[in-house]
């Protein structure tokens, strides 16, 4: 049985060969998975899990993780700031029917036409050492009574942003969890303004072993705003892009072909029974030509 | 099973074969002054007919294409070296005014005679070819061969990095330069169809007669033809290119298809450009192999780890 018995195009991708792009694309762009206070430029042994970096990344000088502000300790005054970590260290993707990703009970097992997602992300804080808090409590006090003008020693006045830089403590050692993330996905067709897309949505998502349930909910409707509004939106693939865009193609070559030529997905279920289609560890893609006259 | 697959079909290669031919038309033209005469072209081509045929021996056919010439004019001048005569005076005693010769010249212009015949209805070409498609690597550490016999065949340079290269290997080709059978077939169905046209104004009665007229063309075209059909059968049966011009032409083809690919894959492959002081993301790519069988043509290729 031929790939294209029934469309013109078919392209598919393996998920062997998504997660090898991934992995590469965590390894040479670090920083895209991980964040970090300034601190751990100095030392990155402290992180709650190596970076594991391409050699390239390291020869370029390029940032193992992107660096942002520490976590500022509420009402402080002077500005105290702790030392954080978020680390995104694993993500795989396993496309139905092979089972590499053990979906949680809550998920059931992976259903026909979808995909799995695991992520493990870990956050690591850097708590304020007991020596540190004895040098720390007299300039708090200090500048708690310096607004002594004011009721119960300013309480009711609370810095509402740091106007110098914080006293950020130093850290042995970080206080870290991971948190793993399930998801259940599929793909499906659809515009984005005059262009056809292939878009990945999101069903379901859990994250696992995490009590109480209440703050369970509220992170997995976090992800799922995350994932929903901000990632998977990003991840859309134009159609032309996935056969190596022929019009662009013709037009290297010198042909003004390309206003003649489109790419509409093969209709479902006339022509094929999915499309695209998760199934055979694959997504397949089924594509027809249409030439103007 | 490989990471990535992508495949086309061979209805597709034929409608986009066609549309290629719809769009593709070649036409160039100079003049070149060499003191006594003057040379020069001016020619417009577009293709026709022709199919496009996958094959399960991993080959693509490319049939009886036609190149048809909307001009082929051959410009040719030549400047005579200029004559002039009389432009002198007679003096003549007082009173008689003197009497001045007009001076004429002749062949003043540059060129002076000039012809331009085109043979655009007299000459037709069709060509069939036979080849595949190989995927090679280009390793850019490894020295290239001295003296590298592609020096002076190769269309784009060199690459400065790694790339999986797709070449075209002609297995063979027939090229008619005189295509015979279109030609006498064209100018009986214009002789005819001027006649005909000339006689009936218009009606059915002349679109009848000039619908068959068109037969007829079609029928001399094909029987003319058969010696041409039976010496291609044979070319692609032994899979050798038959006649001394055919040979030269696959030798050269071949020599010039290896040098120069038709489609280039960097390796590593950039999927993020760099940005903001950060590298390039780029995977490598392994094992693409490219191959085709008599229903579509299949490439493939791996991620590397």
């Amino acid at each position: 049985m031929a790939f294209t018995d029934r469309s013109d195009l078919y392209a598919a991708v393996h998920e062997e060969g998504i997660n090898r792009v991934v992995r590469h694309i965590m390894q040479q762009r670090p920083s895209l998975f991980n964040y970090a206070t300034p601190y751990f430029l100095q030392n990155p042994g402290l992180l709650c899990v190596p970076i594991k970096a391409a050699p390239e990344v390291t020869a370029a000088g390029n940032p193992l993780f992107t660096v942002q502000t520490p976590l500022p300790v509420l009402a402080a005054m002077p500005p105290v700031g702790l030392n954080y970590c978020l680390q995104f260290t694993d993500l795989a993707l396993d496309f139905h029917d092979s089972d590499t990703i053990k979906l949680p009970p809550e998920l059931g097992t992976l259903p026909a036409q979808r995909l799995a997602l695991y992520m493990k992300g870990c956050f690591g804080l850097g708590c304020v050492l007991e020596d540190f808090y004895r040098d720390l409590i007299p300039l708090a006090e200090a500048g708690a009574v310096s607004h002594g003008d004011k009721p119960f020693y300013g309480l009711a006045s609370l810095p509402s942003s740091q106007e110098r830089d914080p006293i950020v403590p130093p850290v042995r050692k970080l206080t870290c969890f991971c948190l793993e993330l399930y998801a259940v996905l599929h793909f499906e067709w659809g515009p984005i303004g005059k262009d056809e897309y292939l878009k990945m949505r999101l069903d379901r998502l859990e994250i696992v072993d995490l009590k109480p349930e209440e703050m369970e909910n509220i992170l997995e409707c976090y992800a799922e705003a995350v994932l929903r509004l901000g990632i998977l939106p990003r991840l859309s693939i134009k159609i032309e892009k996935m056969v190596l865009d022929i019009t662009r193609l013709l037009r290297q070559q010198g042909l003004q072909v390309g206003q003649q030529i489109s790419l509409v997905p093969a209709p479902v279920p006339a022509a094929v029974p999915h499309n695209p289609a998760v199934e055979d560890d694959q997504l397949k893609a089924f594509v027809n030509l249409v030439i103007q006259p | 099973m490989a990471h990535l697959t992508l495949a086309v079909s061979e209805g597709t290669f034929q409608r986009s074969f066609d549309l290629l031919k719809r769009n593709l038309t070649f036409q160039d033209s100079d003049l070149q002054d060499y003191g006594a005469f003057t040379l020069g072209y001016d020619v417009k081509m577009h293709l026709e007919g022709g199919s496009v045929d996958l094959r399960d021996d991993n080959t693509i056919q490319i049939k009886e294409l036609d190149i048809r010439w909307d001009r082929l004019k051959v410009i040719i001048g030549l400047d005579i070296p200029r004559i002039c005569v009389g432009g002198g005076c007679i003096n003549m005693p007082w009173p008689i005014p003197d009497i001045c010769l007009p001076r004429i010249c002749v062949f003043s212009a540059d060129p002076d005679v000039s012809i331009s015949p085109d043979f655009a209805s007299l000459v037709a070409q069709e060509i069939s070819f036979t080849g595949s498609l190989v995927a090679r690597y280009f390793d850019v550490s490894v020295p290239l061969p001295s003296p590298d016999p592609c020096q002076l065949l190769r269309v784009v340079p060199l690459p400065g990095n790694n790339q999986w290269q797709i070449f075209v290997d002609p297995q063979t080709m027939d090229l008619d330069l005189f295509d015979f059978p279109d030609i006498v077939g064209d100018l009986i169905e214009d002789a005819l169809t001027s006649a005909v046209t000339a006689l009936i104004p218009g009606g059915w009665v002349r679109d009848l007669i000039l619908a068959i007229i068109g037969g007829v063309a079609d029928l001399i075209r094909t029987i003319l033809d058969i010696p041409d059909d039976i010496e291609e059968w044979l070319s692609d049966l032994f899979n050798v290119s038959f006649g001394l011009l055919d040979f030269i032409g696959t030798l050269v083809l071949d020599f010039f298809a290896s040098c120069n690919p038709i489609y280039a894959i960097d390796d590593p492959f950039e999927i993020l450009p760099a940005a903001g002081g950060l590298i390039p993301v780029r995977i490598p790519i392994r094992n693409l192999s490219v191959r085709a069988h008599d229903l579509e043509m299949v490439v493939q290729a791996d991620v590397g780890a």
